[in-house]
């Protein structure tokens, strides 16, 4: 019986010694494209200094919420160029998937924008956006291979009046089903990010 | 204990039928002698494997046993005098003695292999050797083969107290007492299932026509197979090989109208006839399924495909034997497109639609989201048997490939896989059997593991789970022993485990740690006869498992979860890795306690289990909070530790109404609780009862048919945690109010789904010729088309279960 528990034990550490003495190499990290972290929204007017704001997320899915860096403050009665950039901090400034604006771009048939404000802040496009109804009015200056918006570039001119309220930002992947009448309620979220807006 | 399901099968099998005869007649017994004697032995094959399910007869007295898991049959209360004993086996020849009784007797018996009887469709039954005393269930023969063309899961489902974690139609994840996933163990051809099982959403990865009996070890009582196995074991047993020369085969071919699916399996087998003793077989299944369609609705992207062999060969000698097994399983498996949500956004817009997003006509196309998983399995095993002794060694090595694809942003991206790993296991096992004494045996082994875990490179995603190596070592003794009428065993067990892990952050650095669990493991079990019907059994068992990957490192969102995941290793405020030691973990471990009560008379039997198990720091995923992040508000939840205990009771009976009818009945009953936060658990099945009414045709010589008709009612989960919906969770998230903080405890984001009953029928007939038999099956599934859903089938948020289903399958052997 001893003889046996002896076996056993030599066979069961005999195994381990020989099974842990094969050391391998670190697994390779990967890239990772899609991270977005850093949201910029920059409103250009016609002449002038562009109004930039952001929203960053450095822990990803961690707990931590996203930070806005400000308000949107925007001057009254003026037309704005708005862009919007959305960049990977977990990439090198060097690397192809640090700026994810580019993948948005080129997968321009899948994505689309879609935005919300209160308060009627703007007086091109009337209204509160096009999140709630998708026929609402919006000026988009992008298309994709089919003619549908997309929405890095728009166009805004703001009323005649100060104002304070909220301005919402959504991305949608709408993969094999984005077409005129899609909404903010179809295919997935990749970007919903709402700060606050003024106008003076 | 003795199997009640597989009687069904002898019952139409062309074997005589003078046991069933004498069922029916009242035992008589002689008076005015000593009639206090008992005749007990062991039944076994010309390999010394236990033939479970023989029947043995004392002709002249008409009183009939069948021999249990191991062989053993027993009469009690016989007289002195000289009985006639006959004893059968299907693919055996039958045994006729005259055995002279004037104390108790030990007669133990060898039947030779009838190979000039036809190719069952149960051939013989090879046990692995069970605990005697363990409490268990299985599925073999006739209600084995109504089952063909399910998933390994769902044919579970017809053991009472087994359910499923489903992830739509194809997707069904074993649940045994209330628990699942790595808290269940599945031996695949007496090697131990490894796959990425951390996953609801990951099925086991097993070609269910490979079994020809599926056994459920209900207590933890399989202390050999392992210290894990909280909620039970399944055994997914291959019928044995063939000794003898001559060629036989199956061939089976089913077609279901739900999903459009074919099915083709099959094997051919057979030995030499210059080597008696060698058999082999190669056996091969393909399956194609489209979209699987509920009531009112396609569910869009539920198709799957499967393509799986085997191939097994084995030489046995009268003292020893050697097996060698490979097979290869390959599956695609297409998961709701509707279910594609990733943030509280999402998800509420999912559970507010119907039908689903992303509904469309009927293909067989599976796009994403999709898994496709590759599992092979090569294992070798001899033994030898030496007088009172026998030694068994036994070596798997498998290797697991999981991709899971999703959809993703940029182009360039679409056809890599979100997800993937590759899981490479090896096994060694080794035991030493002994009979001390036909009452008393002993068995003592060593079962050791390594297992590395790695990433497939390039899926550009961080890694869900860490790459790993993962040792494990344990050593167990069992000791049985038989005394008059009580059967008495008692197992103890030691393992050594020891985790070694390098992963990635949510930063996407690297990480490192070591971990070391060490733990005993041990059960009592105990079975006593009451008369000649009835037992009692009660087993005491303790089992451990430490926590798995995914709940030691998981951070990030889920396929179709819509909510973000922490492992209990990550620390609450940075997210950064913490070591295993400081983490305040632990291992979860689990008192079951199961008591067993059959009678089995004439023309009725009933099985009831009850059972209590009582899990100290149960993992689970415990709500936490919301947090808003670019992409929106999610709710997150982190894997956390508690005590939780799972009672129930679950009961099968059958009547025979006459010698054509059977009604059956059978029910789960289950509850568990959250004992620290005296709350209740997500996705625990409800109760649910069946019965069901079965006609067998008399046993004409070439052609017998059968119906079957069968209610199922499954009930609505009472017991389940408060909602709240994702649409509360984004209202109040913008009055910066966090409600997951405020209502603490368990939650789901819907109700539990209404009750529903499910009626389903069947009719099957069987030709015999000479040489070959060919069975004809039709059944339907949901006659009523009933749009219901089922609780633990995480699409019930998003969409209907199925429709009716309508199948015909048609098996030939030869």
């Amino acid at each position: 019986m001893k003889t046996l528990r002896l076996i056993c034990l030599m066979l069961v550490s005999g195994s381990l010694f020989f099974l842990s003495s094969c050391k391998k190499d670190d697994p390779k990290p990967e890239n990772i494209p899609e991270a977005i972290t850093k949201v910029t929204l920059t409103f250009t007017p016609t002449g002038g200094a562009p109004v930039v704001v952001t929203a960053t997320d450095p822990d990803g899915d961690g707990p931590k919420p996203r930070t806005l860096s400000g308000l949107i403050n925007l001057v009254k009665n003026v037309s704005y160029t708005l862009t919007i950039t959305l960049i990977n901090e977990l990439a090198k400034p060097t690397d192809p998937e640090y700026n994810v604006t580019e993948e948005v771009e080129e997968e321009g048939d899948e994505h689309i924008f879609f935005f919300a404000w209160t308060n009627n802040t703007f007086s091109n496009p009337t209204g509160n956006g096009n999140v709630d109804n998708r026929n609402d009015p919006l000026n988009y200056k992008d298309t994709d291979a089919k003619g549908q918006p997309i929405g890095l570039t728009t166009d805004w001119t703001t009323i005649n009046a100060t104002s304070s309220g909220t301005f919402k930002v959504i991305l949608k992947h709408q993969p094999d089903i984005k077409s005129a009448t899609t909404t903010s309620n179809d295919g997935e979220t990749d970007l919903d990010v709402t700060f606050d807006l003024a106008v003076n | 204990m003795i199997k009640i399901i597989p009687l069904y099968s002898q019952l139409c099998c062309k074997m005589k039928y003078t046991f069933f005869l004498s069922l029916f007649f009242r035992i008589s017994l002689s008076w005015g002698q000593s009639c206090e004697f008992k005749l007990s032995g062991k039944i076994s094959d010309d390999n010394g494997q236990s033939l479970t399910g023989a029947t043995v007869s004392l002709a002249k007295e008409k009183r009939g046993v069948v021999a249990d898991e191991n062989g053993f049959f027993e009469f009690n209360q016989l007289c002195s005098g000289k009985y006639l004993i006959e004893v059968r086996f299907v693919g055996f020849k039958t045994i006729s003695s005259t055995v002279k009784l004037s104390a108790n007797k030990v007669w133990n018996v060898t039947l030779q292999s009838d190979s000039t009887a036809l190719n069952e469709v149960v051939i013989s039954e090879k046990h692995i050797e069970l605990a005697a005393t363990s409490t268990y269930s299985s599925l073999s023969g006739k209600a084995l083969e109504e089952t063909l063309g399910k998933s390994l899961g769902e044919s579970l489902r017809e053991i009472p107290g087994v359910n499923t974690i489903q992830t739509g139609p194809a997707i069904f994840k074993p649940v045994i007492h209330g628990v699942h996933s790595q808290r269940v163990l599945i031996l695949n051809n007496g090697i131990r299932q490894e796959g990425q099982n951390w996953g609801a959403e990951h099925a086991p990865e097993v070609d269910q026509f490979i079994a020809s009996n599926i056994i459920v070890i209900k207590d933890a009582a399989a202390i050999k197979y392992g210290a894990d196995a909280l909620g039970g074991v399944v055994l997914v047993n291959p019928a044995k090989l063939p000794t003898e020369a001559g060629l036989g085969g199956q061939v089976h071919v089913i077609g279901a109208s739900n999903n459009g699916s074919g099915v083709l399996s099959g094997f051919l087998e057979g030995g030499l006839k210059k080597l008696k003793g060698f058999g082999w077989r190669a056996q091969g299944t393909i399956k194609k399924a489209g979209d699987s369609r509920a009531a009112n609705y396609v569910l869009s992207n539920t198709g799957f495909e499967e393509q799986n062999f085997s191939i097994a060969s084995s030489y046995h000698t009268e003292k020893k034997g050697i097996d060698v097994f490979y097979s290869h399983f390959n599956t695609t498996i297409g998961i709701l497109r509707g279910t594609a949500v990733n943030t509280a956004n999402d998800l509420a817009n999912a559970l507010e639609r119907e039908p689903p997003q992303y509904t469309a006509p009927f293909t067989y196309e599976i796009k994403q989201p999709r898994q496709s998983v590759q599992h092979d399995l090569l294992k070798v095993n001899a033994h030898l048997a030496e007088g009172k002794n026998e030694f068994r060694l036994q070596y798997g090595f498998q290797n697991n490939r999981r991709r899971e694809f999703d959809f993703r942003l940029g182009a360039a991206l679409s056809d890599i896989p979100a997800l993937g790993f590759q899981l490479q296991t090896h096994t060694l096992d080794a035991d030493w059997e002994r009979s001390h004494s036909i009452r008393f045996q002993s068995c003592w082994g060593v079962n050791i593991l390594y297992q590395n875990n790695s990433k497939i490179d390039g899926t550009q995603t961080i890694p869900f789970i860490p790459n790993f190596d993962h040792y494990t070592a344990g050593l167990f003794a069992v000791e049985k022993l038989m005394l008059n009428n009580w059967i008495v065993e008692l197992g103890l067990r030691y393992d050594f485990k020891k985790y070694d892990v390098v992963g990635f952050n949510f930063q996407n650095r690297l990480y490192r740690s070591n971990i070391d669990f060490q733990n005993f493991s041990g059960t009592f079990s105990a079975k006593r006869s009451l008369g000649s019907f009835a037992s009692l059994t009660t087993s005491l068992s303790s089992a451990w498992r430490p926590p798995n990957m995914a709940e030691l490192y998981s951070l990030g969102t889920h396929q179709s979860a819509a909510a973000i995941e922490y492992g209990l290793l990550l620390d609450e405020k940075t997210s950064e890795v913490k070591q295993y030691a400081t983490s305040g973990a632990k291992v979860e471990k689990a008192l079951k306690w199961v008591v067993g009560y059959k009678i089995e008379k004439q023309k009725f039997t009933t099985e009831l289990t009850g059972y209590i198990n009582y899990i100290f720091d149960f993992i689970y995923l415990r709500p936490r909070g919301v947090t808003e992040g670019l992409r929106g508000i999610f709710p997150y939840f982190r894997y956390t530790q508690t005590d939780a205990s799972f009672v129930g009771i679950d009961a099968l009976s059958t009547y025979q109404l006459n010698r054509q009818l059977v009604l059956t009945g059978k029910a789960s009953l289950l509850r568990a609780t959250d004992e620290t936060a005296k709350d209740y658990l997500i996705f625990i099945p409800s109760n649910r009862a069946d019965v069901g009414l079965r006609y067998e045709s008399k046993s004409l010589k070439k052609f017998s048919w059968n119906a079957e008709s069968k209610i199922r009612w499954i009930g609505i989960q009472n017991r389940a945690p408060q909602v709240i919906t994702p649409r509360e969770i984004i209202e109040t998230q913008k009055q910066g109010i966090d409600i997951i903080a405020q209502r603490p405890g368990n939650f789901d984001f819907a109700p539990a789904p209404n009750s529903y009953f499910l009626l389903s029928m069947g009719v099957g007939a069987s030709w015999k010729l000479e040489k070959s038999k060919w069975d004809v099956r039709l059944s339907a599934d949901n006659l009523t088309n009933e749009a219901y859903r089922e609780y633990t089938n995480r699409l019930r948020y998003f969409a209907n279960d199925a429709s009716r289903n309508i199948t015909l399958g048609i098996h030939f052997s030869f």
